[in-house]
């Protein structure tokens, strides 16, 4: 048996494009549409400081999971998303009053608030539910290589795709759908809080409105795909659209171009190497960063030392110049 | 006029794609494929204890292909792009059941509502033979340590093997009783081999709660230092409880398993100056072909075997 299986361009490049487009298929069209609805939602949590605040929400819901179990008395998928909402609420309010009401910045309230629910959750599970199989991990975070196995929605004679897959269609829709009617609130408040308050925008209320849609987005992409593809995506396409642009709208675009190549790139690594495609996916997304870090023509490193040496040639005949008339 | 035609010929070429993609998703997204009636059923099962139940029952006319490897705990199991597409293209999926397989199991509930072949090997099992742990609803799922009760899983997987072939019904039928007596037979030696530990030193010692079942149907009092879930770690109070429990009894020996780290029980071994009865297999068996004292650790009836040699020869 060898670690990584022979590579086969037929299975690996062409079949997840006819035999296998309701398996792997369908798997990149997932991959893409949490990541193209992270993306749009993690450009702003980028500006805002708060890149980490998904990876805070992903632990910090084991109390909310917890304490919907000890009401409900079970561990469905209802109790447990409602719960895992609520309690990623919760956070964003406990990371509001902590970096408010002392001198601590954003980072720091972060790591408080989502430690500080988790030991709570831990608590609660090893005091009320022992006996219990209850952690986010078997309760909550769903896997991706599993959505299209989920019975497809037939409505009339057409088969749309599994409920999760328009589920997702869904929530994307509506983001882009707020992203544009909220734009010029969530720019300005963004960059310069204090002159949108100026001009009237109420900054707190937007803010609440972006922390309270990343967390249904957040929770609902965790019960499809699991949390570690959730993680990176609120992180990479932004971070990446941020070496290629300055400007707010092209990001936005860039985002969504990184979240469609890391999909697409990923699955084809899933393949390949028979792994975890959220892994993989991850993997895929931190590559493409890593291009864009090199060759990016404004930011990247690349261009930007053959700028400075071209810079330096440039000015050397002079100085020499200057040497000789002296 | 001509170029009315063009836009006209552009448009038609434009549906004629978009039918044939729609086309390609229906039969794709639709239900895997079904098989002529002479080739074996496939059949995907989620743990190695399931997949051996099956092969038994099933012979020659099935073939099984095992979805969590040797060792791997379903817990912490994540499953891989081929993994998908044997769980689409398989006839018949078996899975453990009792929330074992976690988030999975809705997902195949889902697909058997929907008409694919999917069933909980431990469905149908008598409520009362089920150990509940707390509140309502919520039963542990390590039934395969009780050898008698999981003879009765064979049952099932029959009769799922039998709708999907009927024509080969009788060969299950007559499959599925050889595996219940062999089971039954080890069931046997089991009960054999506990009786010569004596009475006062049957406790077992393990790191989490695996062996309810165990306990229960062998008359082992069972003492797991860990909760059933894996997020929450063993408290200080827990640890010190558990020491002087042992000291008080006289337990010789406690038992780690492969699937939990060690180092907690081990410290509990070190304070209460007690040997190490060695690793029981808990939540998944052994490569197959991987040999031990004659047994077959990647076999069900292999690992029950050691396990049961481990445990007998710690307390005698």
């Amino acid at each position: 048996m060898t670690l990584i299986p022979e590579f086969q361009a037929q299975r690996v490049f062409v079949e997840p494009w006819t035999t296998e487009l309701g398996s792997h298929g369908l798997m990149a069209l997932v991959t893409f549409l949490v990541g193209a609805t992270c993306g749009l939602i993690g450009n702003f949590l980028i500006l805002r400081r708060m890149a980490l605040v998904g990876d805070a929400i992903s632990h910090s819901v084991l109390p909310g999971i917890a304490v919907a179990f000890l009401i409900t008395g079970s561990r469905g998928v209802g109790a447990m998303v409602l719960g895992a909402v609520v309690a990623a609420w919760v956070t964003h309010g406990l990371i509001e009053v902590i970096s408010r009401h002392s001198r601590l910045k954003q980072d720091a309230a972060i790591g408080i608030a989502f430690s500080t629910l988790f030991a709570l959750g831990v608590v609660l599970i090893a005091v009320f539910a022992d006996k219990v199989d209850l952690d986010q991990d078997c309760v909550l975070n769903g896997e991706l290589p599993m959505i299209p196995l989920e019975p497809a929605v037939r409505w009339g004679g057409w088969v749309l795709g599994p409920p999760p897959v328009l589920r997702l269609g869904v929530i994307l829709m509506a983001s882009i759908a707020l992203v544009a009617a909220f734009y010029k609130e969530l720019m300005l408040s963004s960059f310069d809080p204090g002159l949108a308050r100026c001009l009237g925008v109420r900054v707190g209320m937007i803010h609440h409105g972006l922390m309270f849609w990343l967390s249904l987005t957040v929770v609902a992409s965790f019960e499809a795909v699991g949390a570690i593809l959730v993680i990176a995506l609120l992180i990479l396409p932004g971070a990446t659209a941020s070496l290629l642009t300055d400007r707010m709208w092209p990001r936005l675009v860039w985002s969504t171009v990184h979240a469609a190549l890391s999909a697409v790139s990923g699955m084809h690594l899933a393949v390949a190497l028979d792994c975890s495609p959220a892994g993989a996916t991850v993997v895929a997304g931190a590559g493409w960063f890593v291009m864009a870090w090199l060759f990016s023509p404004t930011e990247g490193m690349i261009p930007r030392r053959w700028r400075r040496r071209s810079a330096a040639i440039d000015s050397r005949p002079r100085s020499s110049e200057f040497g000789q008339n002296a | 006029m001509w170029m009315g035609q063009r836009k006209r010929c552009v448009i038609r070429r434009t549906g004629r794609g978009l039918a044939l993609l729609l086309a390609a998703w229906a039969v794709v997204v639709g239900v895997g494929g079904s098989r002529g009636l002479a080739a074996p059923i496939t059949v995907c099962a989620t743990t190695g204890m399931v997949a051996d139940l099956a092969r038994g029952v099933g012979g020659a006319e099935v073939q099984v292909d095992g979805l969590m490897g040797p060792g791997v705990d379903p817990h912490l199991y994540k499953a891989t792009a081929s993994d998908l597409i044997r769980l689409q293209r398989a006839e018949v999926i078996l899975y453990s059941g009792l929330h074992l397989e976690g988030k999975l199991q809705e997902t195949f509930q889902r697909l058997s509502r929907s008409g694919r072949r999917v069933r909980a090997v431990t469905e149908g099992l008598p409520a009362d033979r089920l150990i509940r742990t707390g509140s309502e609803g919520v039963v542990d799922p390590h039934v395969w340590f009780d050898v008698a009760l999981w003879s009765r899983c064979a049952d099932g997987v029959c009769a799922e093997f039998a709708a999907a072939r009927p024509e080969a019904a009788d060969g299950f039928r007559q499959r599925a009783r050889v595996v219940k007596q062999e089971l039954q037979a080890l069931d046997r030696w089991v009960r054999d081999r506990v009786a010569t530990v004596p009475p006062a030193r049957r406790i077992l010692v393990t790191s989490h709660d695996a062996f309810g079942y165990f306990g229960k149907a062998y008359g082992f009092q069972v003492v797991a230092l860990q909760g059933i879930s894996t997020v929450t770690e063993a408290g200080l109070a827990d640890m010190t409880q558990l020491t002087d429990f042992i000291r008080l009894k006289g337990v010789p020996a406690v038992f780690v398993e492969s699937s939990v780290s060690h180092a907690s029980l081990e410290r509990i071994r070190r304070d209460a100056g007690v040997k190490l009865g060695g690793e029981l297999f808990s939540d998944a068996l052994g490569t197959p072909g991987q040999r031990h004292d004659g047994y077959d650790l990647g076999t069900y009836q292999g690992m029950i075997r050691q396990n049961i040699d481990r445990i007998v020869e710690g307390l005698k």
